[in-house]
């Protein structure tokens, strides 16, 4: 993860300790990391968006079934793992703009717009950063999936499927190896899109999550998973561990 | 309606007694001086025609402009004072490449025409900031587009702010000849190439001038905006 | 001697422009829980000034409206800051003279916003908050840290009630509880946090708000027990490494 413009958690503290004088209060940061993991998978006619429920700070578990999914319509989700403030700032302007282009233009916000429309509204504050690591999914206008996954800036790219937040590390080479992505240095480009038909994406979604919890302490309590299809959208959720 | 006139037709915020704006009436009475201009949809895309005045032979007539991009998808054809033209396009140009950096996709038409006729509006208010007139705009216009989804689309716009879709329509001195043909003669399964000689063969029937390839202007959407060379009216007027 | 270029600057109003980077006067935990008729809130009333126990009786939870308590921990005149802000909005809703009242949820909305904005200033207002209320007959309890990172749970503790009341909480809670027991459960909470935390005092209060409205107890003390061996002779059973 990029450290941006602030040390952030405990991290700050220790560091500034030793410097400062034997009173002085550790620097105030106006970040916290709050944990968390997100994955998205793209089927040809499914989207897969899943994300844990643990919110943290520092060793403490806040609670145990706060979201970091926005569901901007049922077709399309914004993930956000990191700083749950930014995060749930940074939905409500999503909010505001999706039902203003509604209104401005009499259609849903399309998943390739609203992917742009984040990439600009994170580059906007380029200086003093939404300290989210998010994922745009759901399903484009042919009804494929779409996932589009970001930095904390902005930057940000369509793939056939994402991890983010603090269980990222673990998961992300799991499914490199299990959705057999084609390098995107492959030439001629080969299809990323998983082939995995959906209930099989559902199970390893679903066993990444549990395989993470059992290492990343930020990851645990329940993990809620929205299943995307054109016949409509489903919600799950399964349980962790809450160790 | 000039009967009625009194001292209500001064201000541009002040409605007459019976509840009309004669600044914006006579904006559109300005549109009727206009050259004619003409748009017709087909099943491929939108044909945009133009009567340009050269009024002298040392005129330069590619130096008369009554057909513009706004973007890609979209080309609109002007009737009028087409200096005011100037600025709704550059408002719509703006509009479009706006929603393009913030969507990564081309603006709706109606939501181009929608932000035009806002504009067109805006006249009389208190800080004329960017593009706001004293004034309303004595031009109308032809919005040929092509809409992701739908197809060819076609739009009239004029001083009032009002807009309303059209399967072929006719603007300017002649519109009220020329309407009445494409009344006549418009079918929905036009064929471009028919479209264009529809527009054409209407324009010519309104002008004075017989027509050359360098006394009118033809453009077209589909699906992306192209004007025509001398050479391609020439071959749509060989048509004819 | 006055400092020209200060007074100057006082003058010009070019006044240095302060923000808070520590806390000068503080509260420390808050405890909340729901129960089956609504929600309980419980704090100390000490305003601690670094280690002074400077102010005693200062009370840290507060009526928004007849549906709607607030408490909180951290700089307490922050707090009081955050008290006239409420304020202004319950008396607009007075003035409008409707009946209507912000619920406890738009409160912890509003609340989370200002809190999030002032953080954004970089000029935080140095507190945790607890909203308690009872929306559409169902208990709301939520909490809102100086950072904006707002939730709501069955159970809140903030500051040092989340290392010591909380696990108590997470063991003992149900949602269906009765005011007996949750006042029992909270009070197992003060007490720990009263013998662990430095900066708790044995004075609390306890909030309550149900449909039936909102009241907020006299300070009383607990029942302590010192007589622990550990206690008394600490030194006696650590057998750790110092």
């Amino acid at each position: 993860m990029a450290n941006v413009a602030y040390q952030l958690g405990s991290s700050g503290y220790a560091a500034n300790s030793a410097h400062s004088a034997p009173h002085a209060h550790p620097s105030w940061s106006p970040y916290d990391n709050n944990g968390g993991t997100c994955v998205a998978v793209a089927g040809n006619d499914y989207c897969i968006v899943a994300a844990s429920t643990r919110l943290s700070t520092g060793f403490s578990i806040l609670s145990r079934d706060v979201s970091m999914i926005f569901k901007l319509s049922d077709k399309l989700m914004i993930l956000s793992p990191g700083f749950q403030a930014d995060a749930r700032t940074l939905h409500k302007v999503l909010q505001q703009r999706y039902i203003q282009y509604q209104f401005n233009h009499s259609r849903p916000m399309s998943v390739a717009a609203c992917a742009q429309l984040l990439g600009n509204t994170l580059y906007y504050k380029r200086f003093f950063p939404y300290y989210t690591f998010n994922i745009c999914a759901g399903l484009d206008e042919q009804g494929k999936g779409a996932v589009y996954s970001y930095d904390a800036i902005g930057s940000h790219e369509r793939s056939g499927y994402a991890v983010q937040g603090s269980g990222k590390d673990l998961i992300q080479p799991v499914l490199d190896n299990q959705l057999k992505a084609a390098s995107p240095l492959v030439l001629p480009p080969e299809n990323w899109m998983s082939s995995l038909p959906l209930d099989q994406a559902v199970d390893l979604v679903k066993d990444a999550f549990v395989s993470a919890g059992e290492r990343d302490i930020y990851t645990g309590d329940a993990v809620e998973i929205y299943i995307i299809t054109k016949e409509g959208t489903r919600r799950e959720v399964v349980e962790l561990k809450k160790d | 309606m000039f009967l009625t006139r009194s001292e209500y037709d001064r201000g541009v915020n002040t409605f007459s007694p019976e509840g009309r704006l004669f600044q914006v009436e006579y904006a559109i009475e300005a549109i009727k001086l206009g050259t004619t201009a003409i748009g017709v949809k087909s099943k491929d895309g939108v044909v945009l025609v133009v009567e340009k005045r050269v009024t002298s032979p040392l005129l330069e007539p590619s130096s008369i402009e009554k057909i513009a991009e706004v973007d890609t998808h979209i080309g609109v054809a002007m009737s009028g004072l087409t200096a005011d033209a100037r600025t709704l396009i550059e408002h719509a140009r703006v509009e479009t490449q706006q929603h393009r950096f913030t969507y990564n996709e081309p603006m709706p038409v109606e939501s181009c025409v929608q932000a035009l006729s806002d504009l067109a509006l805006r006249f009389g208010e208190d800080d004329d900031e960017d593009g706001g007139m004293s004034r309303p705009f004595g031009v109308a216009l032809l919005v040929a587009g092509w809409q992701e989804g739908e197809g060819p689309v076609l739009y009239h716009t004029d001083p009032s702010g009002m807009f309303v879709q059209y399967d072929a329509k006719a603007i300017g001195s002649g519109s009220e000849g020329a309407q009445t043909t494409l009344q006549e003669e418009y079918k929905p399964e036009l064929s471009l190439k028919e479209a264009e000689v529809l527009a054409l063969s209407t324009l010519k029937q309104v002008m004075e001038e017989k027509v050359t390839a360098t006394n009118v202007d033809i453009a077209c959407v589909a699906p992306t905006y192209h004007l025509y060379t001398k050479e391609e009216i020439e071959e749509v007027v060989s048509r004819l | 001697m006055v400092d020209p270029k200060a007074a100057a600057a006082v003058h010009s109003g070019h006044d240095p422009i302060k923000h808070t980077t520590s806390p000068y006067v503080t509260g420390t935990s808050v405890l909340g829980v729901t129960y089956r008729d609504g929600v309980l809130l419980a704090a100390d009333t000490l305003g601690s000034y670094g280690s002074t126990k400077r102010y005693k009786s200062f009370e840290r939870l507060c009526k928004v409206n007849d549906q709607t308590i607030i408490g909180a921990g951290g700089e307490l005149s922050d707090f009081q800051y955050i008290l006239t802000l409420l304020e202004e909005l319950s008396n607009e809703d007075f003035c409008a003279d409707d009946d209507a009242k912000l619920s406890p949820k738009e409160i912890y909305a509003y609340l989370s916003r200002v809190l999030y904005n002032r953080r954004s200033k970089m000029d935080p207002l140095w507190n945790s908050l607890v909203v308690g209320g009872v929306q559409d007959g169902k208990p709301f309890l939520g909490t809102i840290t100086m950072l904006g990172v707002h939730y709501s749970d069955d159970h809140i503790a903030t500051g040092f009630g989340q290392m010591l009341a909380r696990p108590l909480f997470r063991e003992r809670h149900r949602p269906d509880m009765s005011e007996e027991e949750a006042t029992q459960l909270l009070h197992e909470g003060l007490r720990v946090c009263y013998y662990r935390d430095k900066q708790t005092t044995n004075k609390f209060q306890i909030a309550k708000v149900t449909t039936e409205g909102t009241t907020i107890s006299e300070p009383f003390a607990l029942e302590t027990k010192w007589d622990y061996k550990a206690f008394v002779n600490p030194g006696a059973l650590a057998m750790g490494t110092w």
